[in-house]
């Protein structure tokens, strides 16, 4: 799955090559993990051609994501749907970009702004974080502030009815857009997906998550958020 | 083994300490009292059940009564006979605010997004933030 990325290193001792690492880190991701590609790890596992014994450590972190998200959601977020390929993107997808970050991190970043298609890690903020309105795709519809961590959204919009409800098996259409804030992209970007897979009760379900702040907008239009999800100040003048 | 006089000592007298204490229901304490007081009714005949009702309880979130059933001497089940009717007594449910849809633009560092294809992107906000950052 090809998508964008966008890295804000602030920090003016952190060596060219720790961005060089972090992009070889995703395409390595890419190689190893993706279901599009006949010989990656994840589509042989998918096939039932590899033994326990044979998987990876980073496969094993990432299975163990998406049986815990399945069980939490009560079967609405699977990566296993009848009929289509074993697809842990929307898992693998905010774990490896966290790692990423991680790897910034340790070549000393502080103050950096990680984007994956979307999907954002912070850090040494605060960050001015738009989330794009789900109907004008040139629009925001909040603004929220993050110092440090991480934030997903969920929709529709982009790639059409793709998350699917694995309960019914039919696309999930209750929300236009699910915005999950948590420490870690890893849990943002899943709890984001899984949460949009459940439709009108996830937005409950994410938002009693310890950690988890949601903003979701639901066919309609309606806006329900936690109280706590970190909206920035007004804009200034300059807008 | 003249070690162990000591340490045998000691738990003694932390096993004193806590057969001393006894356990404390806080401001309930007197509703629950295993003491079958004048509010006490005996359950059904031939059995030692005891139902006790305390009394009435004010806190600052509102008034609180229970009524505790003993079978001899173990609390078998508590009820609330009056509770406050204050979120804080009910289940954390997360307090959700509702408001309706904005179209905003403002300045940001970054946009988030459902994933954008490559081809999306060239006309995303994002990309317009990226060269603008140079």
């Amino acid at each position: 799955m090809g998508f964008p990325v966008s890295l804000r290193v602030d920090d003016e001792d952190v060596p060219e090559r720790a961005a060089d690492a972090v992009f070889a880190w995703l395409r390595e991701v890419d190689e190893r993990f993706s279901p599009f590609k006949p010989g990656s790890e994840v589509s042989r596992h998918g096939r039932g051609e590899l033994e326990p014994h044979e998987l990876s450590e980073d496969l094993v972190e990432v299975l163990g994501l998406c049986e815990r998200y399945r069980l939490a959601t009560g079967g609405a977020f699977d990566v296993r749907l009848p009929g289509r390929g074993f697809d842990p993107c929307a898992v693998v997808k905010g774990w490896s970009v966290q790692r990423g970050a991680q790897l910034l991190r340790a070549a000393g970043a502080r103050r950096f702004c990680l984007n994956a298609g979307g999907d954002v890690v912070a850090s040494g903020g605060p960050w001015r974080v738009g989330v794009r309105h789900p109907e004008h795709a040139g629009r925001l519809c909040t603004v929220l502030e993050l110092t440090d961590g991480a934030v997903a959204t969920s929709a529709r919009y982009e790639r059409g009815d793709h998350i699917i409800d694995g309960r019914t098996g039919h696309p999930a259409t209750a929300l236009l857009s699910m915005t999950v804030v948590a420490a870690t992209l890893t849990e943002a970007d899943s709890v984001a997906t899984a949460a949009f897979a459940m439709g009108a009760e996830g937005i409950e379900w994410a938002a009693s998550l310890a950690g988890c702040e949601v903003f979701a907008v639901v066919a309609g239009g309606q806006v329900l958020r936690t109280a706590d999800f970190p909206v920035a100040e007004e804009p200034s003048a300059d807008v | 083994m003249k070690r162990a006089i000591p340490v045998v000592a000691l738990s003694v007298l932390g096993l004193i300490s806590v057969w001393r204490y006894e356990p404390s229901l806080g401001p309930t304490e007197t509703t629950a009292a295993p003491d079958p007081a004048p509010s006490a009714s005996a359950g059904p005949p031939g059995s030692s059940t005891v139902i006790v009702e305390g009394t009435t309880i004010t806190t600052e979130k509102g008034p609180v009564q229970v009524r505790a059933t003993f079978e001899g001497d173990r609390i078998t089940a508590v009820r609330m006979l009056q509770q406050p009717n204050h979120p804080q007594t009910k289940t954390a449910v997360p307090k959700l605010v509702a408001q309706t849809l904005e179209v905003q633009s403002a300045d940001v560092d970054t946009v988030t997004g459902a994933t954008i294809t490559s081809d999306a992107y060239k006309e995303s906000l994002q990309a317009a933030l990226d060269a603008k950052g140079g």
